[in-house]
């Protein structure tokens, strides 16, 4: 009974798994950059989460996610258009990834500097500790509503990408950036709408991950191991794959910890490996 | 001749220097010398093989901790089992570029990272490897005290000049110039009948073996080793950081990048009196920076300002090339 | 009345040059080809016109206005619409979808889907598809829709019977006639001489980034274009 409640939890913790991965699956499928600093928005927001809810400890942290996710949106378009849109035109694939690499380490840093390496967490009151019963097993209801949160925004994502005008034109943009001027699209600014997403995204998943368990100025890094795996485990260029493999991952990773309780985040890591070794491609791999 | 004459004055400066110069110097150079080799070991895989490794950090540690235990397990001075720290590394490298290799730049990049930190915390939870407190080096009291310093000083020199003679020799050879031009097309180096994989893998492995080299040495000197510092990703970060800011793809690049990096960190540190975090947001700033700006490096800069050529690799050819190699927005890549 | 009027136009790839001092017209209705073998500048000379290539010298006028500077954004909805070379379609949309982008910023005009699915019937039955499960020549035709969607003063084609089987070319051509009679001025951009000067009222042939040889297709020979094309 045990075991089939680690692995519900796994699938609850999976869906906010495969929420850290979507953002990152966003920015790496439509501009073809990995966005290392990934992990670090993702900090930053459970630390604006932190700010805010000490500033105004009445309201629930849930509630603090919309301004935290539309400050977020507001920092990805402003990032992308001062400073990614510069090198994602260039043809080599390092780039990015060394820009993001050097914000990353300015970021982690300056948190580090600002709030210190104490572990924190967010509180959500009574919600924390409430559960139902379904099917025997004793659920937490915040974890429920995690997952229904991940859940929905993949399920509004996908909807906004393959049945809006918006959508379309992003799709349009990621397969091919210069031909798309050619039909009035500026690909520069469907990038920062992009990456605004992105970011948002992100920030809910750094939220919900810090009401989860605590966090660190230090935690970006295994964030964006995470979101990595999820990305490609999934498959890239899938979302729903991404969902998958983010669930799979979180399965994996709780079930390691009850036979072994020290291992932190090993047995995900473990499993990217023998994921990759079998299917380079991931479990949906779309693009060669 | 003359360059025979420059590297024995360079040998016997070096032995002379532990006599010349007080402990903390040697300490301090020690360090420099050390950060140059591994620096010139990334530069290898990213700037020559076209391979960027976010993860060579588990190098560092995997030579640091095959000293370790070899020299404890088998009680002998550490010194004796420093090429070991290299076999280890060479080898673990062969294997696992059989796995990595399937992945594409990026992915490679991260998925080195992963494999760092699944050993690390491998190695965390192995209590015959001291495991998350890490162990000590008792077997440095084999060694009489006075010659610790000197000695880590003189194979810091001997593991960079090897590196930068070493990375030297391999691009002059038959591999360097197929590694050259894997790295600016694979495909058209493929269609030339190129091995693409094999380059790759032999930039690799030696690559690998360096690193561990110098990480194990590096251990050697502070007599203490913890996963939490020998996987440590600050030293991917201090590698990426010297050889971008010197120029990726060039051997002097490094070195440029190497004086800069410590130049940074006493100035930051020492001079202004800032705790470390300020000086790695300033490398960060710097980077982000040089990316932007002078992807291409310092050296480049300087050198096609100053018209200096150093330690060039490049190919000199006979016919002037013309005009064909442009194409729709390429550029040779120099 | 001239529609488009390019004057000593210069274009450089860094510091490789393409096209050298180039002059060219085209009047409204009418269809022009600009010939040359591989590597004389035609491709150039079309991207520059859309505003992807830089140019360094020399003016482009479209129905009177200077588009030199202007960038490639805002050239579709000026009445110019490009099928790139190797048609370039977008594999994540549906063939539907991919005409959607071209009527994305479309001018008014006659050109709607029933209107191409008129001239390509095939697109029709083929329109949820990926353009990744089409034939060659059902993907130019894609591309050719694709660009007549946003309902183009002038229709730019790049090498559109390259790799096609000469009975696909002909149907391809034929749509051509349909679509200057609808009104659309266009220029055929083709390495095959003999069918574009076929097709079209005046011929340019460009050799090495430069004009040799320009007239009216049929007052043209044969061997004066060879010449022309091969630099004899």
């Amino acid at each position: 009974m045990i075991w089939v409640e680690t692995i519900v939890n796994g699938v609850l913790v999976g869906g906010l798994y495969g929420l850290l991965g979507v953002g990152l699956a966003l920015i790496v499928g439509v501009m073809r950059v990995v966005n290392v600093s990934h992990g670090e928005f993702i900090v930053l927001a459970a630390f604006m989460g932190v700010s805010l809810s000490g500033l105004v400890p009445s309201i629930h942290p849930l509630v603090l996610l919309v301004p935290i996710v539309l400050v977020f949106f507001a920092l990805g378009y402003v990032m992308q258009a001062a400073l990614f849109n510069k090198i994602v035109a260039r043809p080599d694939p390092f780039a990015a990834i060394l820009l993001t690499f050097g914000l990353a380490v300015v970021m982690r840093n300056v948190m580090l500097e600002g709030y210190g390496a104490d572990p924190r967490t967010l509180t959500a009151g009574t919600l924390a500790h409430a559960s139902v019963r379904i099917f025997g097993l004793s659920i937490g209801v915040l974890p429920l509503l995690m997952l229904g949160v991940s859940t929905a925004l993949f399920v509004a994502l996908q909807l906004v990408l393959t049945r809006t005008t918006f959508g379309r034109i992003v799709r349009a943009t990621a397969d091919n950036r210069e031909v798309v001027r050619l039909m009035g699209v500026n690909p520069g600014r469907v990038y920062n709408v992009v990456m605004g997403l992105a970011l948002a995204l992100a920030s809910v998943a750094g939220v919900l991950l810090a009401i989860r368990s605590n966090f660190t100025a230090y935690s970006g890094v295994e964030r964006l191991l995470i979101a990595f795996e999820v990305v490609v485990l999934g498959g890239l260029g899938s979302f729903w794959g991404a969902m998958l493999g983010g669930i799979l991952l979180g399965v994996v990773q709780l079930v390691g910890l009850k036979f072994d309780p020290n291992a932190g985040p090993l047995y995900a890591h473990l499993l990217f490996f023998v994921g990759v070794l079998l299917r380079p491609n991931g479990l949906f791999g779309v693009r060669t | 001749m003359r360059a025979a004459a420059a590297m024995g004055l360079v040998i016997a400066a070096t032995v002379a220097a532990p006599w010349v110069i007080g402990e903390g110097v040697q300490r301090f150079l020690a360090e420099v010398f050390l950060m140059l080799a591994m620096a010139e070991m990334w530069n290898l895989l990213a700037g020559y093989a076209g391979l960027v490794s976010m993860g060579q950090q588990v190098f560092v540690g995997l030579g640091a901790y095959s000293l370790f235990f070899a020299s404890m397990s088998l009680n002998v001075a550490p010194y004796w089992v420093l090429p070991l720290a290299l076999l280890v590394c060479a080898g673990v490298a062969a294997v696992i570029a059989l796995f990595l290799f399937r992945l594409r730049e990026a992915y490679f990049a991260i998925g080195m990272w992963v494999f760092s930190e699944i050993v690390s915390l491998v190695v965390s939870k192995s209590e015959w490897l001291g495991g998350e407190r890490g162990m000590g080096l008792r077997t440095a009291r084999l060694v009489a005290a006075r010659w610790l310093e000197p000695v880590t000083f003189w194979l810091s020199v001997a593991i960079a000049g090897g590196a930068v003679v070493g990375t030297y020799l391999l691009m002059k050879s038959r591999v360097g110039l197929g590694l050259m031009t894997v790295r600016d097309n694979d495909l058209a180096a493929t269609s030339i009948g190129v091995d693409v994989w094999r380059n790759r893998f032999i930039a690799f492995v030696v690559s690998a073996a360096g690193t561990g080299l110098a990480g194990a040495v590096s251990f050697n000197a502070t007599l203490y080793v913890a996963p939490g510092f020998a996987f440590d990703p600050n030293w991917v970060v201090a590698m990426m950081f010297i050889v971008l800011m010197g120029g990726i793809g060039t051997l002097e690049g490094p070195i440029v990048g190497t004086v800069i990096y410590f130049a940074l960190r006493e100035v930051v540190t020492v001079v202004f009196g800032l705790p470390g975090t300020w000086y790695l947001v300033g490398l960060g700033l710097v980077a982000m920076a040089t990316m932007l700006y002078a992807p291409a490096g310092l050296w480049p800069m300087a050198r096609d300002r100053f018209r200096v050529e150093w330690l060039s690799v490049r190919r000199r050819p006979s016919v002037r090339s013309g005009v064909a190699a442009v194409t729709w927005g390429r550029e040779l890549r120099r | 009345m001239t529609l488009l009027e390019v004057r000593g136009l210069d274009a450089f790839y860094g510091d490789f040059q393409a096209l050298f001092d180039l002059d060219l017209e085209v009047r409204a209705g009418e269809t022009v080809a600009l010939v040359g073998a591989n590597g004389a500048g035609k491709s150039t000379f079309l991207k520059c016109l859309v505003g992807l290539v830089e140019t360094k010298r020399g003016v482009i006028r479209f129905s009177g206005d200077d588009i030199t500077a202007t960038p490639a954004e805002r050239i579709s909805q000026l009445g110019l619409s490009l099928v790139p070379e190797g048609r370039l379609l977008f594999p994540s949309l549906t063939v539907e979808e991919n005409l959607m982008m071209g009527a994305l910023h479309r001018r008014p005009g006659a050109w709607t889907f029933d209107s191409v699915y008129e001239i390509f019937p095939i697109l029709r039955e083929r329109r949820r598809q990926s353009p990744n499960s089409l034939s060659g020549g059902q993907q130019h035709m894609v591309a050719i829709g694709r660009a007549l969607m946003s309902n183009p003063k002038l229709l730019l084609c790049d090498e559109i019977s390259l790799g096609l089987a000469p009975m696909v070319i002909e149907q391809i051509y034929q749509s051509f006639a349909r679509i200057g009679s609808a009104g659309a001025s266009i220029v055929l951009v083709e390495q095959d001489v003999k069918r574009a000067a076929a097709a079209a009222d005046r011929v340019y042939c460009l050799l090495k980034g430069r004009v040799t040889l320009h007239g009216s297709a049929r007052d043209l020979s044969f061997d004066e274009l060879c010449r022309a094309y091969f630099g004899a």
